[in-house]
C-alpha cells in the first residue's frame, strides 16, 4: 500500500480505532471465558433443568423478536431509514387481537353457557390473528402513506425525526383511546398461560408451556412464509428491484409506490402477529408495550445486518437467547439483561460493523 | 364536476370524518369546544363542558373542512366550490352521525362506551342520549353539513388562499422577517446588533428577579435544554454524526455533582465548583471513551450503538447491584448546591448561572462553529471521504465532537442536578435523548437561534399549555410528524453550502452501511 492513496488517508483517519479494537477484543473474549468457565465448571450455579427453562424462555422471546426484526429489515432494506414507530405497530396488533378475543368471550355459541372462545377455540385463535394483522398492516400502510412517503427525498434525518413523531402520536392516541391500565390477555383454554407439558429434568420439572411452543412455531412458519413472498413471488421480486434501485425498478414496469405500500403492509402485519403472541404469551398488555420490544426488534436486525432478512431472524433468536441465558451464563444479575444485549450489540458492531450476518459494505462502499 | 374532483372532495370528507371520530373517541372534541366556549368569553370549566361546547367544536371543525375541500378546486366558481363543500360535507355528517347513532344504540342496551373508551366525554353522551335524544341525530348531521357548506361558501366570497400559496406566503414572510432583523446597511447592522445585545442583557439582568420561582424553574429548564442542544448541535449539526443516547452524557454530568455533593451514599461534600468541573471533564472522558471503539461506525449503526449506550448507562444507574454506589431507582437525594458569600443558591441565583452558562455555551459553540474544527465538522458532514481525501484527521475531528458536545452535557447535567437537589435514574431515559434531537431539528439544525427556538417550542411550549395536558404528547407527536413535511429545515433553518451539481446521487449514499433487503454484493443502490 503506497502512501498516497486514499485507503491510507482514510486508515489514518482510524489509527486509535486500529489500537483500541484489538485491545478490546482480546480482554472482552478473556473475561467471557472467565466467566463462562467460572459459572459452568467452577460454581455450577444451575442444574441442566435451569439451563433448559432459559434455553425455552430465550427461544420464544427470540421467535417474537425475530418478527418484528424482520419489519425493520425490510423497511431498511427498501427505503433506508428506520421506521421507529414499528413497535408502535406491534402493540396497535396486540390491541387488535385482545379486542377479538375480548368480543369472542361474549357472544354465545354451542351449548348452553358457553361461548364462542371456548367453543370454537382454534378458529378464535385464527379470528384473533387475523384482526391483529389486518389492523396493524392497515396502521402500517397508512403510516408510510401519512408520514413517510412525502418525505421520501428528503436528507436522513427528517424521515427519522417523522417517525419519532409518528410513534409518540400512536403510543398516545391508544392511552388516549384505552386509557393506561393494563389489560388481560383472555386466551382461549386451550392456551391457558402457564399450562405446558411437564419433562422430569435432573429430577425438578421443566413446564414447556402451550403458549411458548404455539408461538415459536407459528413466527418460524410465519418466517418461512415471508421468505418465500420475497424469494419466490411476483411482489417479492418487485420489492428486490425497487431495493436495488428504484428508478431502473420503475422503468422496467414495477411500480415503486404500490411496492413500498405493499412492504409495510407485510411488515405490518408480521409486527401485527407478534403483537397477538406478545399478548398470548405474557398476558398483559398497554400502551407501552411496543417500545421496548420495537427498540430490541432494532437491535436484533442491527444485530444480523440490517437490510438483510436471514440476518434478522438469526439476530432476533440471538438476542432472544442473549437475554435469558447470558445472565446466567455470565453469573451477573437478571437485571441487567438489556445491558448484555446492548453491550453483545456494541461488541458485535465494534468487530463486524455491518452486522453477523451483512455485507461489509461500510467500508468498501466508500 | 369532474370525477376526480368529485371523488377528492368525497376523500376529504372522509379523513376528516375519521378525525372527527377519533377526536370524539380521545374526548379531545369536548376539550376544544370548552376552549372555544373559554375564548369567546362564555365561563365554562374544563372538567365539565357542556353541550354548547361540542356544538361550537362541531361547528369549527364542519367549516374547517368545507374551507379546504373548497381550496382544493383550484380556479373554481362559486357554484363549484360550495358543491365541492357540499359533498365533503355530507361524507363528514355521515360518518359523524353514524358515531352518534351507534353510541344512542349502545346506551338504549345499556352498554356503557366508556368501559371501552375512558376518555369519552361526558356531555357527548349526554347529547347522545338525553337532551337530544331521537331528534338528536338529524341536529347531528345538520350542523355537520351546515357548517361545512358554510365553509365553502366563505371560501367562495372571499377567495381564501391555497394550501401550498399560504405555505409559500409564510416562508417568504419570515425569510423577509430575518432580512429586516439581520438586514441593512454594515452600519445599521452592527447598531442593530448591539441593541439587541443590549436589549438581551437587559432583559437577562431584570427579569428573574422579577419572575416567580416557578418560571424561573421553567425557563432555567429551557436554558438547560439550550446547553444540551447545543452540544448535540455540535454531534449532530455540525459534525454530522447521529448520536441518539445523548442524555447519558447529562446523566454523568448530574450524577458526578449528585454523588460528591450529597450525603448518602458517600459523604464526600467537596463542593460544587470543583465537581462542576469534574462533571464536565469525566463527561467529556465517557465521550472519548465511547468514541474510540465505535468512531468508524456510520449512519444508523452509530445511531443504535449510542442509543444502547444510553440504555445501559440507565440501566446500571437502576440497577440493585449499583445501588450502594448510584443510589439505585430512588436516585440521589438531598444534594448541596453551590455556595456563593456563604449563604445558598436560591432561584433566582440559579437562574443567573443558568444564563452564564447558556452564554457561554453560546460562545463556544460560537468560537467552534467558525474555527478550525468546525470547518473540518461541516466538511465531514457534507461529505466524510471528501473530508478525509482532502486530509481532514476525521477519526481525530469526530471524537473531539463527540467530546465537546459530551462536555456540554456534562455542564448542563451538573446544574440540574444542583438545582433540583435530586436525580434519578428515569430522569435520564431514552425519551430525553430523542427530545433533544427533536429540538435542534425543529428549531434548525447546526444553529443558535434555531437551538434557542426550539428549546423554547419543546420545552416552554407544553408548560403554557398546561390546561391540554392529557392531549400534549398526542398534538407534539403529531406536529412533529407535521413540522417535518411542511418544514424538514427547522423553524430557523441554517445557512449551508449548496451543492450544484444535479446529477450527483444522494447526500447520504456513501453513508449507507449495507445494502438492500436481498442485495447482491458488490452492487449499489443508486437512487433511495
Amino acid at each position: 500500500m503506497t502512501a498516497d492513496t486514499p485507503t491510507h488517508l482514510k486508515k489514518k483517519g482510524i489509527q486509535a480505532a486500529k489500537l483500541v479494537r484489538p485491545i478490546l477484543g482480546v480482554l472482552v473474549s478473556l473475561f467471557l471465558i472467565y466467566r463462562i468457565f467460572d459459572v459452568l465448571v467452577v460454581q455450577k450455579s444451575f442444574g441442566p433443568d435451569t439451563w433448559t427453562r432459559l434455553l425455552i424462555a430465550g427461544l420464544i422471546l427470540g421467535g417474537v423478536y425475530a418478527l418484528v426484526a424482520i419489519g425493520y429489515t425490510l423497511v431498511y432494506g427498501i427505503l433506508f431509514m428506520i421506521n421507529f414507530a414499528h413497535g408502535e405497530v406491534m402493540m396497535i396488533g396486540a390491541f387488535g387481537g385482545y379486542f377479538v378475543f375480548e368480543i369472542l368471550k361474549v357472544i354465545p355459541a354451542g351449548s348452553s353457557g358457553s361461548y364462542f372462545l371456548n367453543t370454537y377455540p382454534y378458529l378464535s385463535i385464527f379470528l384473533a390473528f387475523v384482526g391483529g394483522m389486518s389492523i396493524s398492516a392497515l396502521v402500517g400502510f397508512f403510516l408510510e402513506k401519512v408520514a413517510y412517503r412525502p418525505l421520501r427525498k428528503a436528507p436522513r434525518l427528517v424521515p427519522l425525526i417523522s417517525a419519532i413523531g409518528a410513534s409518540m402520536f400512536l403510543q398516545n392516541a391508544m392511552q388516549l383511546l384505552f386509557s393506561a391500565q393494563l389489560r388481560n390477555y383472555t386466551n382461549p383454554d386451550i392456551l391457558r398461560r402457564g399450562a405446558g407439558w411437564t419433562i422430569a429434568i435432573n429430577n425438578s420439572d421443566v413446564v414447556i408451556p402451550y403458549t411458548g411452543v404455539f408461538s415459536f412455531v407459528l413466527s418460524v412458519v410465519l418466517l418461512i412464509i415471508l421468505y418465500t413472498i420475497v424469494r419466490k413471488t411476483k411482489l417479492g421480486r418487485s420489492m428486490r428491484a425497487v431495493a436495488l434501485d428504484k428508478k431502473t425498478a420503475a422503468l422496467m414496469g414495477v411500480d415503486v409506490d404500490r411496492t413500498i405500500s405493499l412492504t409495510f403492509l407485510l411488515s405490518g402485519a408480521l409486527a401485527g402477529a407478534a403483537g397477538v403472541m406478545w399478548g398470548i404469551h405474557n398476558g398483559m398488555i398497554y400502551y407501552y408495550t411496543g417500545f421496548i420490544p420495537g427498540i430490541k426488534a432494532f437491535t436484533a436486525a442491527v444485530l444480523g445486518g440490517i437490510g438483510n432478512l436471514p440476518g434478522a431472524m438469526l439476530g432476533g433468536l440471538f438476542l432472544g437467547l442473549v437475554e435469558s441465558v447470558g445472565p446466567a451464563l455470565l453469573g451477573i444479575d437478571f437485571q441487567l439483561k438489556d445491558v448484555l444485549a446492548f453491550v453483545i450489540l456494541i461488541v458485535v458492531l465494534i468487530f463486524k460493523p455491518s452486522g453477523l450476518l451483512g455485507e461489509s459494505l461500510a467500508e468498501e462502499k466508500v | 364536476m369532474k370525477k376526480s374532483e368529485v371523488r377528492q372532495s368525497l376523500n376529504t370528507g372522509a379523513v376528516f370524518g375519521i378525525i372527527h371520530i377519533f377526536c370524539v373517541l380521545i374526548g379531545f372534541n369536548a376539550m376544544m369546544g370548552s376552549l372555544l366556549v373559554k375564548i369567546v368569553g362564555q365561563k365554562s370549566d374544563l372538567s365539565a363542558p357542556t353541550v354548547a361546547s361540542l356544538v361550537a367544536y362541531a361547528i369549527l371543525l364542519g367549516l374547517f373542512a368545507g374551507i379546504v375541500s373548497a381550496r382544493r378546486q383550484h380556479e373554481a366558481s362559486l357554484a363549484k366550490r360550495v358543491l365541492a363543500s357540499l359533498l365533503t360535507g355530507v361524507v363528514l355528517s355521515i360518518l359523524a352521525t353514524a358515531l352518534v347513532g351507534i353510541f344512542q344504540l349502545l346506551l338504549t342496551n345499556h352498554i356503557n362506551p366508556r368501559n371501552t373508551f375512558p376518555t369519552l366525554s361526558f356531555p357527548f353522551m349526554k347529547a347522545c342520549l338525553f337532551k337530544l335524544a331521537g331528534k338528536g341525530v338529524w341536529i347531528n348531521f345538520f350542523i355537520f353539513l351546515g357548517s361545512t357548506v358554510l365553509g365553502g361558501l366563505l371560501n367562495g366570497l372571499w377567495d381564501l388562499p391555497t394550501v401550498t400559496s399560504s405555505r409559500k406566503n409564510a416562508n417568504t414572510w419570515i425569510k423577509n422577517l430575518g432580512e429586516k432583523i439581520s438586514g441593512g446597511s454594515p452600519k445599521v447592522k452592527k447598531i442593530k446588533k448591539y441593541a439587541f445585545l443590549g436589549l438581551a442583557i437587559l432583559i437577562v439582568a431584570i427579569v428573574p428577579v422579577e419572575w416567580g420561582s416557578y418560571w424561573n424553574y421553567v425557563i432555567g429548564t429551557v436554558g438547560l435544554y439550550v446547553i444540551l442542544g447545543l452540544g448535540l448541535n455540535i454531534i449532530v449539526g455540525l459534525s454530522g454524526q447521529l448520536v441518539l443516547g445523548f442524555i447519558a452524557f447529562f446523566a454523568i454530568g448530574a450524577y458526578t455533582v449528585a454523588l460528591l455533593n450529597a450525603p448518602i451514599p458517600f459523604n464526600i461534600m467537596l463542593g460544587f465548583w470543583p465537581s462542576l468541573i469534574l462533571a464536565i471533564i469525566l463527561a467529556a472522558f465517557t465521550g472519548l471513551l465511547l468514541g474510540l471503539p465505535i468512531m468508524n461506525l456510520r449512519g444508523d449503526y452509530l445511531a443504535i450503538v449510542t442509543l444502547g449506550f444510553g440504555e445501559i448507562i440507565r440501566i446500571l444507574l437502576k440497577s440493585d447491584v449499583l445501588t450502594p454506589f448510584t443510589g439505585g431507582p430512588r436516585g440521589v437525594q438531598d444534594i448541596h448546591g453551590p455556595m456563593i458569600f456563604g449563604h445558598e443558591f436560591n432561584d433566582v441565583n440559579y437562574m443567573y448561572l443558568i444564563i452564564f452558562a447558556v452564554l457561554l455555551a453560546i460562545f463556544v459553540y460560537n468560537r467552534l462553529q467558525n474555527s478550525r474544527s468546525g470547518r473540518a465538522w461541516m466538511a465531514i458532514r457534507e461529505d466524510e471521504t471528501v473530508a478525509k481525501a482532502t486530509g481532514v484527521n476525521t477519526g481525530k475531528y469526530k471524537l473531539l465532537a463527540l467530546m465537546i458536545g459530551a462536555a456540554f452535557a456534562g455542564l448542563a447535567g451538573a446544574i440540574y442536578a444542583a438545582r433540583n437537589q435530586y436525580t434519578g435514574p428515569d430522569e435520564h431515559a431514552m425519551m430525553a435523548s430523542i427530545n433533544v434531537l427533536c429540538l435542534i431539528i425543529v428549531g434548525g439544525m447546526g444553529n443558535i437561534p434555531g437551538t434557542l427556538l426550539g428549546a423554547f417550542a419543546l420545552k416552554g411550549l407544553p408548560e403554557l399549555l398546561r390546561e391540554v395536558e392529557n392531549y400534549r404528547m398526542l398534538v407534539f407527536g403529531a406536529l412533529l410528524v407535521a413540522m417535518m413535511l411542511i418544514r424538514p429545515e427547522g423553524l430557523i433553518p441554517s445557512k449551508r453550502p449548496i451543492r450544484d451539481l444535479p446529477d450527483l446521487p444522494d447526500e447520504n449514499q456513501s453513508q449507507e452501511p449495507t445494502g438492500a433487503a436481498v442485495q447482491a454484493p458488490g452492487e449499489q443502490a443508486h437512487d433511495r
